[in-house]
């Protein structure tokens, strides 16, 4: 019982992990859309924890249940999501342009930094599948990802930021 | 090639993944060497990996809104025959079933109340030591602190390679000539900043990525990247100066800057490992600056 607790209580320091992944996999979707996926896959892995219908070894095992309960919930949700709007980086339209399963592997892989295997156990397909779908996503971001214009917004905001606190 | 040293695209995919053991990692490194074009592809893909994470990681370290606090430890809040409420606020639960829902309703928003005050106290305090640390690193180097060398300008040469390394070497693009063409680098910091090597950091399990012309304190100066197996980035910074010291390290913000000239430039090596391996790699750079004059200048 204790351990089903520590699990279900360790999940939330999973949060703010889920919530990148989630605004990347809506890619400029809008964040309520990805606050909502995540707080319904942490809900439901929750539940299902204490149900005992998901007996999670450790809390990496749960981590990798809370991340397939979010793509899960997002196929579904993202089917007919808005798309970027023109504020985005060209990185958000580059990954708005990828296929829904190149983008979740994508994503898992890059920038979340799961390993092939969990990142294949996540979206539920074979590591075959799962490196074919991140070699196809790669292939069709391209240059989209080369441009140092992301990183750069990025670092505009961040010294917009520092300029308020001073 | 042998079928043994052959490299497919997914292996490719595997070195930047971090999915090779070591020894397929240098055979793919080495098949890197030799064709340019898949070393490109590989940058590229770095570069996408690094423009995610630009673009993303913000997310991460904002403070999760109240409605996700604990959201896995509380049941699910639509009760089966009901609608999901999407309101974007605290899933309250079944309300009902509480002895004393009012009071219940009361601490909770009290509890929301010292929330949102903590979480913006949290903030303050964050954003005053990042202006504090910001501060103490641009005046690390105060020049009353060694009255016996001549004054240095206000902006030190450790200092400027540490804004150099935190401008540079975390960026998407650290380096504006990558190390495969070594050549073209090396000419170049010869005609803009006057001297050009580039020192093998191998023995101190560092791999030159590259480099880049950076703005010096008073002089065009140059900035060499190293990388780590596992990721870590180190500079070395260089620009035409008078005085001749020995290195002297000092820290701040976590990366070590160490600081010495030879020939009439000063060095700075920068970065965030350990201070022993910082200091072993510092001194093989300073032992290849200066060895065989003939290529210096």
């Amino acid at each position: 019982m204790g351990r089903t607790a520590d699990i279900t209580a360790g999940l939330g320091g999973a949060t703010p992990a889920l919530r990148r992944y989630a605004r990347a996999l809506c890619a400029g979707a809008g964040q309520a859309i990805a606050d909502d996926l995540v707080q319904s896959a942490l809900q439901s892995v929750g539940a299902r924890i204490r149900a005992r219908e998901l007996r999670p070894a450790d809390l990496a095992e749960a981590r990798i249940e809370a991340y397939a309960t979010l793509v899960a919930l997002a196929e579904k949700k993202l089917a007919n999501a808005p798309g970027p709007a023109s504020r985005h980086p060209p990185i958000v339209h580059g990954l708005a342009g990828l296929r829904f399963d190149e983008r979740a592997v994508l994503l898992l892989v890059s920038l979340e930094g799961f390993g092939y295997d969990a990142a294949s156990r996540i979206v539920g397909a074979t590591r075959e599948v799962a490196l074919a779908r991140l070699m196809r996503a790669r292939a069709a971001l391209g240059a989209e990802g080369s441009r140092p214009v992301a990183p750069l917004e990025g670092a505009r905001r961040a010294a917009s930021h520092l300029r308020v606190v001073k | 090639m042998t079928p043994s040293t052959l490299v497919e695209e997914a292996d490719l995919h595997a070195l930047v993944d971090g999915e090779l053991d070591p020894e397929r990692r240098r055979k793919v490194e080495d098949h890197l060497l030799q064709h340019p074009e898949d070393a490109a592809l590989v940058e590229g893909w770095r570069r996408q990996n690094a423009a995610l994470r630009a673009a993303f990681e913000p997310v991460a370290l904002e403070p999760p809104p109240l409605s996700l606090r604990e959201a896995a430890a509380r049941p699910p809040a639509p009760p089966a025959g009901q609608g999901p409420v999407e309101t974007g606020a605290i899933h309250w639960g079944r309300p009902g079933a509480a002895p004393h829902p009012a009071r219940k309703l009361d601490d909770i928003r009290a509890a929301r109340r010292r929330q949102a005050l903590a979480s913006t106290l949290l903030t303050l305090v964050a954003g005053a030591a990042v202006a504090v640390a910001a501060l103490l690193f641009l005046a690390s180097r105060p020049p009353a602190q060694d009255p016996t060398t001549r004054a240095i300008p206000a902006t030190s040469y450790a200092a400027r390679a540490g804004l150099t390394y935190v401008t540079y070497a975390l960026d998407a693009r650290p380096v504006e000539i990558d190390a495969a063409r070594r050549g073209e680098l090396l000419a170049w910091l010869q005609e803009r900043v006057g001297f050009s090597r580039a020192p093998d950091l191998t023995g101190a399990g560092l791999r030159l990525l590259g480099g880049r012309v950076a703005p010096g304190v008073a002089a065009p100066a140059a900035f060499l990247v190293y990388e780590r197996d596992d990721g870590a980035r180190v500079g070395l910074y260089f620009e035409r100066a008078d005085a001749v010291a020995a290195p002297s390290g000092q820290r701040g913000q976590g990366v070590s800057v160490i600081e010495w000239r030879a020939g009439g430039f000063a060095f700075a090596f920068v970065g965030a490992l350990p201070p022993d391996v910082m200091q072993a790699a510092a001194e093989a750079a300073a032992a290849a600056v200066v060895a065989a004059p003939s290529e210096a200048r």
